[in-house]
């Protein structure tokens, strides 16, 4: 892998999986805001376009001893991104300050590699030319371009959100960074100035958004030193923006593949915090 | 040689192939049927769904008029996120499924295209022609245009004016049986205790996005840390869950109470049994009666009637007691079908408990008013039962408004038998559902965003809450509304009903709730009032709860069928949005089959394993189905999901499994005048 890019911003999610119902609130809202096309026949999962899955977990037991959680996956956003370095014509890469790894479809010419290397399956490959019935063109937004067939997708984060953020910042004149005294990078953008559509709609407040390196962010506040947060196959060493929190132990060992007499391990035991 | 090798250095160093590459990688995108953006100002309003039952506020986001995004509204007493269904409106505006003009059922079966004026002049006609022996079922139960529905009726001689089944009906019944003049209201903002029985109350159960707003506020995030000595916070209240499907609201609920489906009322009154030896006691002049039927439910019985485990059942109990705002909620799994019976016994546990108007309790809000002169209550309209008058009453005209009887009654096959017997029929519809594909007349309304209309106080709600939902956008089909629609055709049939049209009435309604502005709550406003009455008059009805809370009757061999519902899959009036097919996860569908559930012990019972096709059959219907081992799943139950086997709509809803209402037939609950189908039985064979 090539050297891990470091940001003063670090956009990240926690997601509370004891609060997630599993109602698909959040897909529904991600295909609308990223002009998703929607697909007659949904039944087959392997020729479906999905930014953002809700998988439905099982602690495995019988009933009546039966729980079940739901963990919503979106791009796991990885600093050190699988992804990114088998891409041969550098349509999908982290480079910005924020650390949002950026799906340039136009560049991308179809070859699949990045969904091979990505071990969330967070990538998409479009089957289909998107259609939508007729007319439904016009509710399309037009913050997201539209994809052809042959190319590769993936959740952005709702990048435009994050442009959108900084365009209203620059409107009224403010620094979109400004360097503090420590001689990072902190972004002027509040708190509530960029969230991702699935955050935005979902009514259990189960995905929190913000920025990982800013302690007054409340994603900070969940994820930092909290032990019942864990990322997944964190031991892959891939150092996603993805944080799912859970009070359940069974729910955080199907996080990584434990074995059945390993420790339930937190992120900050596996890797160095270095944001 | 020379040549070559530095032709392949040159290639390799040079730009031009990756150029080359890229540019052929942008130019074959570029394809004339793949839609650009379409770029403009972006504008917002406020709005109120009227596609989802759950009463969503929702503010849409417009981008040079054209409406392309549904955003939540946090500063709403019914707001703060959107459910599946609500966030896909915009987008259902395009539906294929949409009428897009009058139509008239032809000669050969098929449907001929024709103008409004023409289509009123038919309606007028066949209104006048059927007078007093016209119905009318409304599938919207919180606006206004039921006055309109109702006055009309009456002014042609009719009292037939029905709503499609509903948790709704099911309280409204229950309150007047008690001899209370009121609309049952939750007030789950303030409980600290909340027992659900049936009701699911974060998917399908009332006011969904409120609920899902109040569970998020009373249940911090788990953060706990040894290095800091950080415990994890309590929940600031309980949310318990019994039923018989680990669905969204089990799945975070603490504990789940598994229980036989239909089976929620019995154990109601189990609680309430606990509850009476506890000490408990309520000032009502039958207590005694209530008392000694209560007095049966002992524990063990309870724990045999509905399969709960006793141990868990008791520590809920004391859970209640010790709760300074207990609150039990009593509904049916999906939506429909319980009787007002268990609602009586929750509301006998309720007042046990000591929380009747009490914060954090069962509140008694005044009924929903009415503005316009002759129109019945909406209390009136409940006592009518649906589901048994449909199969026997002949009108000579039916007219349906935003109502799907023949997919969302149960024995749709028998209701659409029924329909094809009545003469004429007329469906106001913005989509074209089953009902509507049988109608003569079909008259396309708009949805929500395209009219102007109002909501008041959903069932579920913890106070009276009155909105008004403003037109956002004008509509590209040509739709009216159905309130404006018959005033119209009223007055050319001479009739009075004084008001003109659908927003007169809202106006007169809003200046009945505070004097409160059109152009204000159009605005996003919600009014809300907090005035409660009291239990004067209290009844228990130890009499109708020993008749009508019995076990479900069940052959040895047969399983107890739990239907369940989520909002993704839409309502019988939308069937499922097209970008919700995706939310269905793998195994829920495998190609056009559905699948249900069981728990491995219930199918090692029956010889079954996980893929297995298999037959559910109710004696009448029987459906089809791929059988998925769940373990989330009562014993001796299997479990089957709503919304699938559409035979009208459009693609995204057609040709996906069975409507397992195929499966139900209504049963008259005793002493309530209500059907009931929550306690269904079907035998379960391998196909």
């Amino acid at each position: 892998m090539s050297a891990k890019k470091e940001f003063s911003v670090k956009w990240g999610m926690a997601i509370d999986l004891d609060k997630c119902t599993g109602c698909g609130a959040c897909m529904v809202a991600c295909q609308a805001e990223n002009n998703l096309a929607p697909q007659a026949d949904a039944s087959n999962k392997r020729r479906v376009m999905n930014w953002l899955v809700v998988y439905e977990l099982s602690n495995g037991k019988a009933f009546p001893d039966h729980e079940v959680a739901y963990l919503p996956r979106p791009c796991q956003q990885c600093a050190e991104q699988p992804c990114a370095t088998v891409c041969p014509v550098v349509a999908t890469e982290r480079n910005e300050e924020g650390g949002i790894v950026s799906q340039v479809t136009p560049r991308c010419i179809g070859c699949r590699y990045c969904m091979a290397a990505c071990p969330y399956h967070a990538r998409y490959f479009n089957w289909f030319d998107p259609i939508w019935p007729k007319g439904m063109e016009k509710a399309l937004t037009p913050d997201v371009s539209m994809r052809p067939r042959g190319v590769v997708e993936k959740c952005t984060f709702c990048h435009h959100r994050f442009m959108q953020a900084k365009d209203v910042l620059r409107t009224k004149g403010i620094d979109v960074y400004t360097r503090a005294v420590d001689g990072k990078h902190h972004c002027a953008i509040p708190e509530n100035g960029y969230v991702t559509s699935c955050a935005e709609a979902c009514p259990n407040g189960a995905i929190v958004f913000g920025d990982l390196n800013n302690p007054a962010h409340k994603v900070y506040q969940l994820v930092t030193g909290n032990d019942n947060a864990f990322r997944l196959l964190e031991r892959l060493g891939t150092d996603t923006a993805v944080y799912y929190i859970s009070s359940r132990e069974w729910v955080r060992r199907l996080g990584d593949n434990y074995l059945p007499d390993e420790e339930t391990q937190k992120p900050q035991q596996i890797l160095p915090k270095k944001h | 040689m020379k040549f070559v090798a530095g032709a392949s250095a040159g290639i390799m160093a040079t730009p031009v192939p990756w150029k080359l590459l890229d540019d052929v990688s942008i130019w074959t995108q570029n394809w004339s049927w793949i839609p650009r953006n379409q770029y403009g100002e972006s504008t917002y309003a406020h709005a109120v769904s009227k596609m989802d039952p759950s009463g969503v506020p929702m503010r849409i986001r417009l981008v040079d008029g054209r409406p392309v995004r549904v955003l939540p509204v946090e500063d709403h007493p019914l707001g703060g996120g959107l459910t599946a269904l609500s966030v896909a409106e915009v987008q259902m505006l395009y539906s294929p499924g949409r009428v897009k003009r009058p139509l008239l059922r032809a000669a050969d079966g098929g449907f001929t295209e024709l103008d409004w004026p023409a289509a009123a002049k038919i309606l007028q006609e066949k209104l006048t022609e059927a007078g007093k022996n016209t119905a009318f079922i409304s599938g919207d139960e919180s606006s206004s245009t039921n006055e309109v529905l109702s006055a009309f009726a009456k002014g042609i001689g009719s009292d037939q004016v029905f709503f499609m089944p509903s948790e709704g009906q099911c309280a409204s019944v229950a309150a007047r049986l008690m001899g209370l003049e009121a609309q049952f209201g939750y007030d789950l903002e303030k409980s600290d205790y909340v027992l659900a029985i049936g009701a699911n109350l974060l998917e399908s159960w009332g006011t969904v996005v409120r609920n899902r707003r109040i569970f998020k506020e009373s249940h911090p995030h788990p953060v706990r840390s040894a290095a800091k000595g950080i415990k994890e916070a309590a929940p600031m209240a309980v949310l318990a869950y019994a039923g018989s499907v680990q669905n969204n609201t089990a799945a975070v609920a603490r504990p789940w109470l598994p229980i036989y489906p239909g089976s929620e009322g019995l154990l109601a009154l189990g609680i309430a049994n606990m509850l009476i030896a506890k000490g408990r006691v309520v000032d009502a002049a039958d207590f005694d009666a209530f008392k000694a039927l209560a007095a049966k439910f002992t524990p063990e019985e309870v724990a045999r009637l509905t399969g709960v485990d006793p141990k868990k059942l008791e520590a809920v109990v004391e859970g209640l007691l010790k709760a300074k705002a207990p609150l039990v909620v009593v509904g049916s799994e999906f939506g429909q079908g319980a009787g007002a019976a268990p609602l009586m016994a929750a509301f006998a546990v309720n007042a046990l408990l000591g929380n009747i108007n009490r914060p954090g309790g069962l509140v008694l809000m005044p009924p929903a008013q009415t503005a316009m002169p002759k129109a019945e209550a909406r209390s009136g309209m409940y006592a009518k039962d649906l589901a048994s008058w449909i199969g026997t009453a002949k009108p000579a005209l039916l007219v349906l408004h935003e109502a799907n009887p023949v997919y969302a009654l149960p024995d749709p096959e028998s209701v659409a038998a029924a329909l094809k017997n009545i003469p004429f029929k007329v469906s106001f519809s913005t989509f074209m559902d089953e009902s509507a594909a049988l109608c003569d007349l079909v008259l396309p309304i708009g949805m929500g965003i395209e009219r102007t209309d109002d909501m008041e106080s959903p069932y579920g709600c913890g106070g009276s809450v009155y909105c008004v939902t403003p037109a956002v956008v004008e509509a590209e089909q040509d739709v009216r509304s159905t309130a404006n629609a018959l005033l119209f055709v009223a007055r050319k049939m001479g009739m009075d009903l004084g008001f003109e049209t659908l927003m007169d009435l809202i106006k007169a309604k809003a200046q009945q709730y505070g004097k409160a502005k059109f152009d204000v709550l159009a605005s996003g406003k919600a009014l809300v009032d907090d005035r409660t009455v009291g239990p004067r008059g209290l009844k228990l009805r130890a009499d109708i709860l020993g008749k009508a809370l019995q076990p479900a009757a069940k052959a040895k061999d047969a399983l107890c069928l739990a239907p369940y519902a989520k909002l993704s899959m839409g309502t019988a009036k939308t069937g499922i949005p097209p970008y919700n097919n995706k939310t269905l996860r793998a195994g829920d569908l495998d190609g056009t089959a559905m699948t249900v559930l069981m728990n491995a012990a219930t199918a090692s019972k029956k010889g079954m394993a996980n893929g297995d096709r298999l037959l559910l059959d109710s004696g009448r219907r029987r459906i089809a189905a791929k059988l998925r081992v769940y373990e989330g799943v009562m014993n001796d139950t299997v479990a089957v999901c709503l919304g699938f086997g559409h035979t009208a709509l459009d693609e995204f809803s057609q040709n996906k499994g069975a409507n397992v209402m195929e499966l139900m037939t209504a049963a008259a609950e005793p002493g309530t005048g209500l059907s009931v189908w929550t306690g269904t039985a079907v035998a379960v064979s391998k196909a």
